[in-house]
C-alpha cells in the first residue's frame, strides 16, 4: 500500500465545517450530506471540506484533539509508556497533514501542532522498531499491535513481513525431514 | 502495484524455487569436493581436460557447481563427496556467533542464506549447527538492516549494502522503498501526478525508428 492510498482512506473521516453558502441536502453514494446553511456548523468528510475550503466556501473547525494542550499530553503519555498509547484518531497523521496544508489559517498554532504530531509519530516509530527487533531476536511467533495506525503499519509492513518470511523458512531448515518437498507454482 | 514486474523470491530451503532468478544464479556457486569414483566424460563439464571424452580420476579434488553437486550426490553410492565452504565451517560459525553484523557476507558468497540452506541436502553431520548458525546470523543482522534501510534517506547507500548478501539487499530495498514513499508523501510529492514508468520508457525507442 502506498501512503497516498492511506491518505485516501483518511479522507473519509468527518470534520466540522462552517459553510458560508446555502445548499440543500446532497445525496451521495456514501450517504447524505448537508443541508448547508451560512454560519451553521455541519459535519462533512475531509475531502469535501478541503474542496470547499480551497474555493473559500467554508471555514474548517479543527477536530477536538488538534489542540496544543491535548497533543502535548498525548506526546508525553506516548514517551512515558512502553506500549503504544491510543491515538485520538486512527488517521491522526494524515488528518494533521491534510488540514494543516489546506486550512492552516483556521487552525490556531498550526506550526506547534505540526511539531507535536511529528514528535509523537517519531516516538511511536522508534517504539515500533524496537519491538520489531526484540520480536525477531526472541523468535516470537505472534505479536499484538494494539493502537497502531494504518500509516504506521504501512511504513514498515513490507520490510517486516519479508524478513519474517525469510526467518520462518530458515527456521524450518532446523527440522529436516519435516519439510514438505513441494513447491507452489 | 506500481511495478510491472514482481521478482520471485528465493526458495530458501532444501528446495530452490524454480522461478527465482536469485536461486538460478545461486545454483552455479562453486562447492569444493572430491570425486569418490571415476567419472567418465565429465572432465569437459568441470573444465578439466580438453577432449569431450576425458574422464575424472578417482580421488581428484574438484569444484562442483551446486546444481551438479546436487545431481551427483547420492548417499548410498558415494559418487562425490562435498566439503563445506569456509564460511559455513566451525571457525566462521564462531565468528558469526560473536558478532555477525561486521562480517562481509557479500564477499563470503553473495548467497549466504540460500546456499547455506542448500548445503543441508548433503547429509553433513554438522547440518543442525549450520542451520542454526544461518538462522542466528539473520537474526543478529536484522536490526542493522532495518535501521539503515529506514533511515538512509537521500544518501548514497552503496556503503550500507556493500556487506549485505543478496537476500539482505532485497530486504534493504524493500525498506528503502517504504521510506522513500513515506517521505515523498510527507513532502506532498505523492499528490503530483507523474507519468507511469512504463510510458516513460516507451517513449525512448519507437518501433518506427527500429524498423527504419
Amino acid at each position: 500500500m502506498e501512503p497516498a492510498e492511506v491518505e485516501f482512506l483518511a479522507e473519509k473521516e468527518l470534520v466540522t465545517i462552517v459553510p458560508n453558502f446555502s445548499l440543500d441536502r446532497i445525496h451521495l453514494i456514501g450517504g447524505d450530506l448537508g443541508p448547508f446553511n451560512p454560519g451553521l456548523p455541519v459535519e462533512v468528510p475531509v475531502w469535501l471540506a478541503i474542496s470547499l475550503k480551497q474555493r473559500q466556501k467554508c471555514r474548517v473547525i479543527a477536530p477536538e484533539w488538534m489542540d496544543v494542550g491535548k497533543l502535548e499530553e498525548i506526546r508525553d503519555q506516548e514517551r512515558k509508556e512502553d506500549t503504544f498509547t491510543r491515538m485520538p484518531s486512527p488517521y491522526y497523521m494524515e488528518l494533521t497533514k491534510l488540514l494543516l496544508n489546506y486550512a492552516s489559517d483556521n487552525i490556531p498554532k498550526a506550526d506547534e501542532i505540526r511539531t507535536l504530531v511529528k514528535d509523537t509519530w517519531d516516538t511511536r516509530i522508534a517504539k515500533l522498531r524496537l519491538s520489531a527487533d526484540s520480536f525477531v531476536r526472541q523468535q516470537e511467533v505472534h505479536a499484538k499491535l494494539d493502537n497502531l495506525t494504518l500509516m504506521e503499519i504501512n511504513t514498515t509492513g513490507t520490510f517486516l513481513t519479508q524478513a519474517l518470511d525469510h526467518m520462518y523458512k530458515l527456521r524450518t531448515n532446523l527440522q529436516p525431514g519435516e519439510t514438505a518437498h513441494s513447491q507452489d507454482f | 502495484m506500481s511495478e510491472a514486474y514482481f521478482p520471485v523470491g528465493p526458495g530458501l530451503g532444501l528446495e530452490e524455487s524454480f522461478l527465482s532468478l536469485d536461486d538460478i544464479l545461486m545454483s552455479q556457486e562453486k562447492l569444493p569436493g572430491r570425486a569418490e569414483t571415476r567419472l567418465p566424460r565429465l572432465g569437459f563439464a568441470l573444465g578439466q581436460g580438453t577432449g569431450a571424452g576425458d574422464a575424472i580420476t578417482e580421488g581428484s579434488k574438484l569444484e562442483f557447481p551446486l546444481w551438479l553437486a546436487k545431481g551427483l550426490h547420492d548417499s548410498k553410492r558415494r559418487i562425490i563427496s562435498v566439503q563445506l565452504p569456509n564460511i559455513y565451517k566451525e571457525a566462521w560459525r564462531t565468528v558469526l556467533s560473536a558478532d555477525a553484523s561486521v562480517v562481509d557476507l557479500h564477499k563470503m558468497g553473495p548467497y549466504y542464506y540460500g546456499f547455506g540452506s542448500q548445503l543441508l541436502n548433503f547429509d553433513n553431520p554438522e547440518n543442525p549447527e549450520i542451520a542454526q548458525a544461518i538462522l542466528q546470523t539473520f537474526i543478529s543482522r536484522f536490526r542493522r538492516i532495518m535501521d539503515s534501510s529506514q533511515n538512509a534517506y537521500n544518501e548514497d547507500t552503496s556503503a550500507l549494502v556493500a556487506r549485505l548478501d543478496e537476500l539482505e539487499r532485497a530486504l534493504f530495498q524493500a525498506g528503502q522503498k517504504e521510506l522513500n514513499d513515506f517521505q515523498s508523501w510527507e513532502k506532498g510529492q505523492a499528490s503530483q501526478i507523474t507519468a507511469s514508468n512504463l510510458v516513460q520508457n516507451y517513449g525512448k525507442r519507437k518501433f518506427t525508428e527500429v524498423d527504419g
